[in-house]
């Protein structure tokens, strides 16, 4: 319970006068002379001593009267361990401890240690509690159970992970663990955290309390504004294929405070060796990109860096990512044979301009592939092949099944039916007819999904409709199939499917200008670039999240490599994919070393950017989200900033217990009045 | 002989000689309260009495006086004074006469002078107060009638003792011990009643006037005691009126008793129901006491008047003759 106007309990010191009434009267009982006592004494004591408590009754009736209206003054209002103690029946409470990565500063995590074995010293005896931590997750320290010993063990038993908050996952994991209660009584969740803006997004937030769930929320974070300056992404391109790194890299950078900072110093390290430094200038609230290109690597992964020079949280001064350096894959390009200009030739010059292609090209007829060599490949493209023969077709479906990227566009010469037969079982479509538009006339590719990684890059330009297609073919869509893109009629132009381990990509017209004028444009040659790297996709990412699944592949010899964990422990991990590849969690930033035998390999995971932001959740909106506006929720903390009128809106407790002073003198009127006594003696 | 008049000078008797006299009337003046005022108590009997009433009262006794009541034999040793010379004369035979006399009786008037006695509620006089009023009315009332008159005052001993006589100036005698009594120790008054039995030797009226703050029974065994030697008892039990009605302002008391000093936190709204109760099963108990022992018994509060009491006395003694 806290007080807004403690000082009120000076007038506690009013309980004083009745008590004095009470033994000031008690001691001038006025002395008179009687003849004798003798009758008097007959008369049974017991009435008088019955008389005596009724006027104890009395004198706590007056005392509790002055007490209550002296703590309605002082204008109460509860949190949730008083709160607890209030409430009727035994009832259930959720302990919610913020665990994520910014309860790292200062003295917060043990505060909320402390506030934590307040509440739970205020629970009731017989109350259930349980013991959850949260950041991104939430997980179950202790399950419900009226044994405070073993909550208070549970809160000495945590500590503070690396990961980013996420209330909203956290009032779930309570809410669920709530559900599984059988007992009555009233459900309260507390939440300590130090409340980031960042923890709750508002606009995604869908998550609502149950009516019957009280949400109280503790905050340890203070109101301060905390100066922050974090490095929250680097854009990157896992692997490249060339010494020099071509793209940009680009590196974000914030401050999260109102205070503008100068001369931040960027420090871009790859393999602990300095590339270069930058020197750059923050706004408040202010996000900067800096962009580092044209650097060297060396073959294999590299361990990169990104280091701000600031004096502030350190955890978020420092992002790890790696970039490899890869040798291309092999890729085949399948064509019919033609007299003249090959079909393929805009295709094979579009895939051999960039060298930075996962994919070296070897462009063959179909009749000159050997199928026992399709294994060797690892994207195989079949453009406007004409007739599959029934060896190809069953390398190249043992292919896809494999693991093999297979990429079919059509053309004038695709054979239907062979095409249909030879590749049913792996193909995303069955063909069913060509067509040929009028002369003059063509149509374009209307529906897209930009969201798909082939088409991401054309979401801001939206020119895709620029390509004019004279032929294509219709077909139908099998039933684990993807439409990417259609036709203005309605027809899939683009499918994807996937058939055992490999992917197919299946596009109904030409690669060729046979049936488009699409490879005329500039947008053919992003476009092909996306298939063949969506096809060659296996790429490792630069960096993980915390908390980020990621998966480490067996080596040549099917062994998976031993990890070490940033801090230097090796790791334990024995989950594995259905492949045998094992699977690893990232739960510390910095570089997880993968010791394979031929050479090693890092994974880099990064704390969440956003943590570092410590700007204060709107309570209001909060609250008022979590709980559907329906006022099952209190903020102890946001109380105090509230105004005047608000906080005596939030603490009407002091009129219930003025009413009950009320009632209570009004008793000890009408005892008092029953009696004629009003004072009283020992 | 006894004779009761019930003068109707109560309401004409004429007025005392007081500044104040002329504007009251008799009645009102027999207010214990406005005798109080008056600091003579011989003035103040004289007021009672004379306002009230004058009369005789008959002897108990018969003995040689003046109206003859029977003849009986001479013995050897009777007084041949009394002898019927005319009988004697013309039948030869001796004989005494008998006369019934008016005798002057004796009369102790025993007051208790116990702390008890003091007490007095708001505005009005102490019980011992009117007891000397009383005493001291008797006394008056008794003297006028030439009877003898004695004091005995007493608390738990007999302190005070004025023999009975019929000599003028006895009264002042009385009247001075009267209004020298004060309120002394704790009384017995059944041991004090014993003691008395012993002391008056010659039978007469003894007049109690108490507040018989005692058991019954032991006060039963005194009245027996003093019956037995052959007194007539008159009892007046004076009580204050707040002793019966226990009324008290003050939701808390602390009482002592006046006797004991013993003190005692009390309630009156409390205890009064159950002390009124008790009060008046020992005031019947006296009264039955009294009745058993053919004692004269009669209760007064010190706001009744005098002449209330002393017309109940001699209604009373009346009645009984």
């Amino acid at each position: 319970m806290n007080f807004l106007a403690p000082l009120f309990f000076l007038g506690a010191a009013a309980i004083a006068a009745p008590i004095l009434v009470h033994l000031v009267r008690r001691t001038r009982a006025r002395r008179v002379e009687f003849p004798t006592l003798y009758f008097v004494r007959q008369v049974p004591q017991r009435t008088i001593r019955r008389r005596t408590l009724h006027n104890v009754l009395l004198l706590i009736l007056r005392c509790l009267a002055i007490l209550l209206i002296v703590i309605a003054f002082t204008r109460p209002f509860f949190s949730g361990g008083s709160s607890a103690k209030t409430t009727t029946g035994a009832g259930a409470t959720v302990l919610l401890i913020d665990t994520s990565l910014s309860m790292k500063r200062d003295q917060l995590f043990p505060e909320a240690q402390r506030r934590a074995e307040a509440v739970i010293d205020d629970a009731r005896n017989d109350e259930q509690i349980a013991l959850l931590d949260f950041d991104k997750r939430y997980s179950v320290i202790n399950r419900f159970g009226a044994d405070k010993n073993r909550v208070r063990l549970g809160v000495h038993s945590l500590n503070v992970g690396w990961d980013g908050t996420d209330y909203e996952q956290a009032l779930r994991g309570a809410e669920s663990l709530l559900a599984e209660l059988k007992t009555g009584g009233p459900k309260k969740i507390v939440m300590i955290s130090d409340f980031q803006a960042s923890g709750w997004n508002q606009t995604t937030a869908t998550f609502k309390l149950a009516g019957d769930t009280q949400l109280t929320t503790l905050d340890v974070g203070g109101n301060d504004s905390v100066p922050n300056v974090a490095v929250t992404n680097v854009e990157a391109r896992g692997v490249i294929y060339t010494q020099k790194y071509a793209d940009n890299l680009a590196v974000h950078i914030a401050n999260f405070s109102d205070v503008p900072v100068e001369h931040v110093a960027v420090d871009f390290q790859i393999n602990d060796q300095t590339v270069e430094k930058r020197d750059i200038n923050l706004n408040s609230r202010d996000t900067k990109v800096v962009e580092f290109t044209g650097f060297n690597l060396n073959d294999g992964s590299n361990r990169c860096s990104i280091d701000i020079a600031v004096n502030d949280f350190a955890p978020d001064n420092r992002f790890y990512f790696t970039l490899k350096r890869a040798v291309p894959a092999k890729a085949l390009i399948v064509e019919s044979p033609t007299r003249g200009r090959s079909d393929s030739l805009h295709l094979q010059s579009a895939l051999t301009t960039d060298d930075d292609l996962p994919f070296g090209f070897t462009l063959k007829t179909a009749g000159a592939v050997d199928p026992a060599n399709v294994p060797e490949y690892s994207l195989i493209i079949l453009n406007d092949a004409g007739t599959v023969s029934p060896g190809l077709a069953d390398t190249l479906n043992k292919f896809v099944v494999n693991g093999g990227q297979l990429i079919v566009a059509t053309g004038p010469r695709t054979d239907v039916t062979s095409f249909n037969n030879a590749l049913q079982t792996v193909m995303p479509a069955t063909l069913t007819e060509a067509v040929q538009t009028k002369a003059g006339e063509s149509v374009s590719i209307s529906e897209v999904k930009f969201d798909h990684p082939i088409f991401e890059v054309f979401q801001q330009s939206g020119r895709l409709a620029a390509a004019h297609m004279i032929g294509y073919f219709r077909s139908q869509p099998a039933g684990n199939a993807a439409v990417l893109a259609r036709f203005e009629d309605g027809s899939p132009a683009l499918l994807e499917s996937h058939s055992g381990k490999g992917r197919v990509l299946l596009f109904t017209s030409s690669l060729g200008p046979s049936w488009n004028d699409l490879s005329l444009t500039p947008l053919y040659l992003p476009f092909v670039h996306q298939m063949v790297r969506y096809a060659g996709s296996h790429e490792a990412n630069s960096w993980y999240g915390m908390g980020q699944t990621f998966t480490v592949a067996k080596d040549k010899q099917g062994a998976i490599p031993a990890i070490d964990t940033p801090n230097g422990t090796r790791l334990s991990e024995n989950r594995t994919t259905p492949d045998g590849d094992l699977l690893v969690t990232g739960r510390e930033p910095g570089f997880y070393r993968l010791r394979y035998n031929s050479s090693p390999d890092f994974a880099a995971v990064d704390i969440d950017g956003l943590e570092g932001d410590f700007t204060k959740l709107d309570f209001k909106q909060f609250l008022a989200g979590v709980t559907g506006g329906a006022g099952a929720a209190e903020n102890s903390e946001a109380a105090r900033k509230l105004s005047n009128e608000e906080i005596e809106g939030r603490q009407r407790v002091w009129w219930s217990l003025l009413l009950l002073a009320l009632i209570l003198l009004l008793i000890e009127s009408l005892l008092a009045r029953r009696t004629k006594v009003v004072k009283m003696i020992g | 002989m006894f004779r009761l008049r019930r003068s109707k000078q109560i309401e004409t008797a004429p007025p005392v000689t007081t500044s104040s006299a002329s504007s009251v009337t008799p009645a009102r003046f027999l207010d214990p309260e406005l005798l109080a005022h008056i600091n003579s108590l011989e003035l103040l009997a004289r007021a009672v009495v004379e306002g009230f009433m004058s009369g005789l009262h008959r002897s108990p006794y018969t003995g040689f006086s003046t109206e003859f009541t029977e003849y009986r034999q001479y013995n050897q040793g009777d007084d041949l004074r009394y002898l019927d010379w005319r009988l004697l004369g013309r039948t030869d035979r001796y004989f005494i006469k008998k006369y019934r006399a008016d005798t002057n009786t004796q009369c102790h008037l025993l007051v208790d002078t116990s702390n008890s006695m003091k007490y007095s509620s708001a505005s009005s006089i102490t019980k011992l107060q009117y007891a000397q009023f009383l005493a001291a009315s008797i006394a008056y009332l008794l003297n006028r009638q030439q009877d003898s008159v004695g004091l005995v005052a007493f608390d738990k001993r007999v302190h005070t003792h004025v023999p009975a006589r019929n000599r003028t100036g006895h009264m002042r005698t009385i009247f001075g011990h009267l209004s020298q009594l004060t309120a002394g120790e704790e009384s017995n008054l059944s041991q004090s009643l014993h003691q008395l039995a012993e002391i008056l030797n010659r039978r007469g009226i003894v007049v109690i006037v108490s507040d018989f703050y005692d058991h019954p029974d032991r006060l039963k065994e005194a009245f027996q005691h003093l019956r037995f030697k052959g007194h007539d008892l008159v009892a007046f039990h004076v009580l204050d009126q707040n002793e019966l009605d226990f009324q008290f302002d003050e939701p808390v008391l602390l009482l002592e008793d006046s006797e004991t000093q013993e003190q005692m936190p009390v309630l009156p709204d409390v205890v009064m129901n159950g002390y009124r109760e008790r009060i008046r099963r020992h005031v019947e108990k006296m009264r039955q006491c009294a009745a058993s022992n053919n004692v004269d018994y009669e209760m007064m509060t010190t706001k009744q008047p005098l002449d209330y009491a002393l017309f109940s006395f001699l209604s009373r003694r009346a009645g009984k003759r």
